[in-house]
């Protein structure tokens, strides 16, 4: 009886994670299909879209700018959330909460609203749309992020280790940096290609602050609405393998890091 | 060593000001915006109003948006509660490879939301793949049409936002001790009433958390409508955006936009209260 159950479950999840995934395999089926259309069946196999997109000037120059803001996005945020999260988690426990709340709006808030409030407020001090501006925005959302990732970790590490290496003679600014910073590394590698995949990804607040430039999900954008052409399966399927790729190398150092530590400890 | 306490504490003040300068001083803003009735340091005085938000309900068109909103929205979560539901239990319960899983799950979340709204078009077209294999099936004689309405928008939005209820309805289902189910299996409870009474009730902060993480979103979605939605199909997302980028009238979209923000601040502080905000941070899942 119960082995019965277990059964129509398994398959049941079999069939959602199958669902989860037929867009994305759709896409890169269509990729290579010769065909114009999106029909089965495949009319044969082709590299065409693929030369079309790489003589797409755009197109380039959109991954180029993505690249651009989530680099130095994912950076600036890093650092804003390793601060605030020692100050915030390991600093006198005083209205802890209230900032614990006012931290996840970012994440819980929708974007539209944030992409909206940041461009009527860059439009009301003058400052012009354009890259700068959509990095700082990035910034606001994905540093509420990586401090949660921060988070995780801080708060199962004992006050105790920064006290006794000041107790033994080191200053507070070399405790942070020697003590704290070393154990907080997993996390801030996570937490910074979270912050990279974030801005990467990000579509309504880049798409009313970008101005006259343009990013590769709001290249993708304008391109969905005037027809589709396959070239976008492409851009798909590079997008999908360099996704996989970060979260491979995110596995992998994860790995690699508790190894180096089980070896630290013998 | 308190002096060490206070020493860290300074270390807020980078990203504190950030998040008050790039964040909330652009909510107040809008939120200016959305109570006057002239655009901020054009030198005109400025006048308090309401009459943007009643505006969104004295127009029967707007109203019908907000009211179309709530409901596909409404219908996102609960569907996905119930898609989700029986994947959670297994991954929970059923599985020893839960969090390998749980990676995979996570795999088409990182890739971009507007690709595979764009993989749903060329499901739902009129000789898109659905079609195409319903044909085959011989289910029906002729092509259905389903882009372009409102089941297509619910479709796209279903897709999108049930991992994200996965994730915290399997961390839920994850703390329930199995002893107390088979406790009141002992005393006498059936399968049915022990899940009803057990499982599912201690699984509800799992349902609630996710409900912010679907509705929220669903609410203020603005792309999956605009790629697969049509004229009935219109959405709150579609008003605010048409108010900026074409219309221009930034205080009535202000309003608009603001209402949006509250309703979500509102679920958020709802939840927190019943079930305390440490249960939001807790039930992100994986993130």
């Amino acid at each position: 009886m119960k082995n019965k159950k277990s059964a129509i479950l398994t398959i049941y999840t079999a069939l959602f994670f199958l669902y989860i995934f037929i867009p994305i395999i759709l896409i890169f089926i269509f990729a290579w299909n010769s065909g114009e259309g999106y029909s089965f069946p495949l009319k044969g196999f082709t590299w065409r879209w693929f030369a079309e997109l790489a003589s797409d000037r755009l197109a380039k120059e959109a991954i180029r700018n993505s690249i651009i803001i989530a680099l130095s996005s994912a950076t600036i945020s890093t650092v804003l959330a390793i601060l605030l999260s020692i100050g915030l988690l390991k600093g006198p426990a005083r209205r802890t909460g209230v900032f614990l709340t006012l931290l996840i709006l970012p994440v819980l808030m929708p974007s539209l609203a944030i992409g909206i409030a940041a461009l009527v407020f860059f439009r009301t001090i003058n400052i012009p749309l354009g890259i700068p501006i959509v990095i700082v925005s990035h910034v606001s959302i994905s540093m509420s992020y990586v401090f949660l990732i921060l988070m995780g970790r801080i708060e199962g590490m004992p006050l105790d280790l920064q006290e006794a290496s000041v107790d033994l003679g080191a200053t507070w600014f070399s405790s942070v940096k020697d003590i704290i910073f070393p154990i907080l590394i997993p996390a801030i590698i996570a937490g910074w290609l979270f912050a990279f995949m974030i801005s990467w990804n990000e579509f309504i607040i880049t798409y009313f602050l970008i101005g006259g430039n343009t990013t590769l999900p709001v290249y993708i954008f304008s391109q969905l609405r005037f027809g589709i052409s396959p070239k976008v399966n492409v851009i798909s399927v590079l997008v999908t393998l360099f996704t996989l790729s970060v979260i491979a190398i995110l596995l992998a150092s994860r790995k690699i890091y508790n190894k180096i530590l089980m070896k630290e400890r013998g | 060593m308190s002096f060490i306490r206070s020493k860290n504490k300074n270390l807020i003040y980078p990203g504190l000001l950030w998040f008050f300068i790039f964040f909330l001083l652009p909510l107040s803003v809008i939120l200016i915006y959305a109570v006057t009735t002239r655009n901020l340091f054009s030198g005109e005085p400025l006048e308090f109003t309401f009459k943007n938000f009643a505006v969104i309900f004295q127009k029967k068109h707007y109203l019908i948006i907000l009211l179309r909103s709530l409901k596909i929205s409404f219908l996102t979560t609960i569907f996905s509660i119930i898609f989700s539901y029986p994947v959670a239990y297994y991954l929970a319960k059923r599985t020893r490879f839960d969090k390998a899983l749980i990676v995979v799950l996570m795999i088409p979340f990182w890739i971009n939301y507007l690709i595979r709204t764009f993989a749903w078009k060329l499901i739902l077209s009129e000789n898109g793949v659905l079609n195409q294999f319903l044909l085959w099936l011989k289910v029906i004689d002729e092509p259905v049409r389903i882009l372009y309405s409102q089941t297509s928008v619910l479709l796209g939005l279903i897709y999108m936002y049930t991992p994200m209820m996965v994730l915290p309805l399997y961390a839920s289902l994850l703390r329930i001790d199995d002893s107390l189910i088979e406790a009141s299996l002992d005393l006498g409870a059936s399968r049915i009433r022990a899940f009803f009474d057990i499982t599912f009730k201690l699984s509800l902060t799992g349902i609630f958390a996710g409900t912010l993480l679907v509705f929220i979103p669903a609410l203020g979605s603005f792309a999956i409508p605009a790629i697969l939605g049509g004229t009935d199909s219109v959405m709150i997302g579609n008003i605010i955006e048409n108010q900026f980028s074409r219309v221009g009238n930034w205080n009535f979209g202000s309003a608009f936009t603001v209402a949006l923000a509250i309703l979500s601040i509102v679920l958020v502080l709802f939840y927190s209260k019943i079930f305390g905000l440490e249960s939001i941070y807790k039930n992100r899942g994986n993130i």
